[in-house]
Formats: structure tokens, sequence, C-alpha cells
């Protein structure tokens, strides 16, 4: 069989049909395919993009990834607006229709599953940073902090030397503590408004390209009727934390990225050469990710 | 307020946020896909510049560097 052009990406399955009017083109307006009572959102991409050979360098390009990524986004918004979603990861691709429909028949129940705890919930980011010297500076006003700080001035220059050093060491071990205290007690503190909560890996300065150094990666999935107490939550761990250096991003309602996790569980049977296991992901239940 | 826009009204802010669950987080399928995106590491490498440019982009704009995605309603 001639390979077609174009791929098929699937941006998400959607309990109802989206209404997609508003969606900026790429490269196709997206469209729906209603299979198995599900609704997949996908579009036709050039085959040459994804390719392995060009994808690679394709990734190199921050203006075709951010043209992409942001594209991806944008529809699962437009979804999401009027039906709730089951994102699937950036550049989830088929070589024909037939092969989508096949991945929604045999993971229908799994999707269903997870639309149906998704129904009436939203995804909520908070990242929290801190700025490592205006904590730093709080804590030195600590008074075995200062006492120590007497002792050092009243001290010879050998034995000076030596608790400066331990003084130091006292107060990188004071910033830890309160770093880990601070984060764990925010994520602690919103988690128990929340159906699901995870913590994501840190990012590093070079990329966030903050002066503060991120502490915190959360997401949140919460009830629609709860987002409103969820934020002054976030309000009042800003008001509590700010002394201590810590600000807070909190950013949605993002599609549920965070509470699909099906890796590894969703298969389709290949005829191709990809060689999937054929122990069906289908029968197994859904793990919601529920932190 | 067209809520289609809420994030796409900033997001050139927020591209962070988008690239960190666009290309690491949601379902992955395996099978018929031609491929995955499993090195987001590479994608990360070119990142610096970008939010750099875009960060001053905005700025130029008079823009504010935080978008209504901050706010819930």
């Amino acid at each position: 069989m001639e390979m077609e052009k174009e791929l098929i990406y699937l941006y998400c399955v959607a309990d109802k049909a989206p209404d997609l009017k508003k969606v900026r083109e790429w490269f196709e307006k997206p469209k729906v395919i209603r299979h198995e009572g599900l609704y997949a959102v996908v579009g036709r991409v050039p085959r040459g993009d994804f390719d392995e050979e060009n994808l690679k360098k394709n990734l190199g390009d921050m203006d075709w990834v951010k043209e992409r990524v942001i594209s991806h986004e944008q529809v699962l918004e437009a979804a999401m607006a009027d039906s709730c979603v089951v994102p699937f990861k950036f550049a989830t691709l088929f070589n024909s229709e037939g092969n989508l429909k096949r991945m929604l028949a045999r993971n229908a129940p799994l999707l269903k599953e997870a639309l149906r705890k998704l129904e009436g919930h939203e995804e909520w980011g908070v990242k929290i940073y801190c700025g490592l010297d205006a904590l730093r500076a709080t804590l030195a006003q600590d008074k075995e902090i200062l006492d120590k700080e007497k002792e050092i001035g009243s001290s010879s220059p050998g034995k000076a030397f030596i608790l400066r050093k331990k003084q130091e060491e006292r107060l990188n071990q004071m910033l830890n503590a309160k770093i880990n205290e601070c984060g764990h007690a925010s994520f602690d503190r919103l988690r128990e408004l929340c159906a699901g909560a995870r913590i994501n890996r840190l990012l590093p300065e070079e990329v966030t390209e903050k002066k503060e150094e991120m502490i915190l990666n959360a997401a949140f999935l919460i009830s629609r009727n709860a987002v409103q107490a969820f934020m002054e939550a976030v309000d009042a761990l800003k008001a509590r934390h700010g002394d201590n250096g810590l600000s807070f991003d909190c950013t949605g309602p993002w599609p549920p990225y965070n509470f699909c996790d099906f890796a590894g569980r969703m298969e389709i049977r290949s005829a191709g050469t990809c060689g999937t296991s054929d122990t069906a992901g289908a029968e197994r239940t859904a793990d919601h990710g529920r932190a | 307020m067209d809520g289609h826009d809420v994030i796409a009204g900033s997001k050139d802010v927020t591209l962070l946020e988008i690239l960190d669950r666009v290309l690491d987080k949601g379902v992955v399928v395996s099978g018929d896909v031609v491929i995955s995106v499993a090195d987001v590491d590479l994608v990360y490498v070119g990142l610096r510049a970008l939010i750099s440019s875009v960060e001053t982009m905005e700025r130029l704009r008079g823009a504010p560097f935080y978008g209504p995605m901050q706010e819930p309603t």
C-alpha cells in the first residue's frame, strides 16, 4: 500500500463533539472523528515534518517547535471549552484514520473511564520560586544566628574563622529546611482541596530564566466548584510565605495533561514494524494519577 | 471574554508552561504511532534563547509579563 503524504495527528479524545471553528489554522483545520462513542480531535500534518530524520532537525528549531506546541495547546483549549478531553502527547501520529479508529476501539473503555473521572474538573499548575538571597537574609535574623554572630565578633581571628564556617553551614541547613517546609506545606495545603495532585520535576534556571530557584512544580486536578477555594488558598500561601522570599505562579485551567497517565497502557495492534505486544491495555483499569 | 483565547492571549508569556506540558505530558500511545518525542531535553536546549526573545517582545509591546492566565476568572 502506498504511504499517504500526510499523517493523522491526534490532539485529544473528547466525550462530545467540540466546536473547533475558532481554532487558528496550522496546516489544516482540526476535525472531529467519531468512533465508538468517542470524539477524536485530529489534524492532518505533512509526513515529512515528523519522520525520524526531519523531526530531530525540527525539534532543534525553536520556531518550529513553538508554532506546533502552541497550535497543539490551542486546539486542546478550544476542545475543552465545551467538552471534557483526554489530551494526548505532542506528535501522537497515525498512518491512517483506520489505525486511529482501531486504537479508539481498543482503548474505548479506558478512555471513557478517564473522561468520566475528568468530567467537571480542571487542571491548574502551581510553581513556587524562592529568592534564596532574600530568604537567607530573613533567616540571618534568627536569634541563634545573631547570637553566634556576636560570638564570632568577639573571638580571636583563628576561632572566628572556624565559627564563621560553622555559621554558614548552619544557615545553609536552615535554608534547605525552610525551603522544604514551605514547599511541602504549600503542596499539602493545596492538595487537600483537590481530586488529584502531582509533583513534577523542577525546571532549571536556564529554562525558567528566573533569578529565583524553582522549589516546587506541581499540578492539581480540581473540581470546578472547588477552584475558587483553591485560588483563595494560593493567595493565602502567597501572603504567608512572601516574607520568606517565595513567589507563586498559578496557571490554568489547563487540559488535564498531568492526570491522564496511561503510559504503556494504551496500545494498538500494529500491522507495521512497531511490534507492540498484544497485551491489550484496554482491559486494565485506568490509573488516574491520583497522588 | 472569549474563553478560547484565555491562554492564547498570554500564550507567549507562558510558553514554558505549555512546553512543560505538551512535550512531556499527555497520553502516550504505543503501536502505530510513527514517532514519540521522548527526548524532551533536546527541545530544552534551544528554550533559553526562545524564552528570552519572547520576554523582550512582550516588554517592547508593553504587555504585562503575566497575562490573564494568572486570574481564575
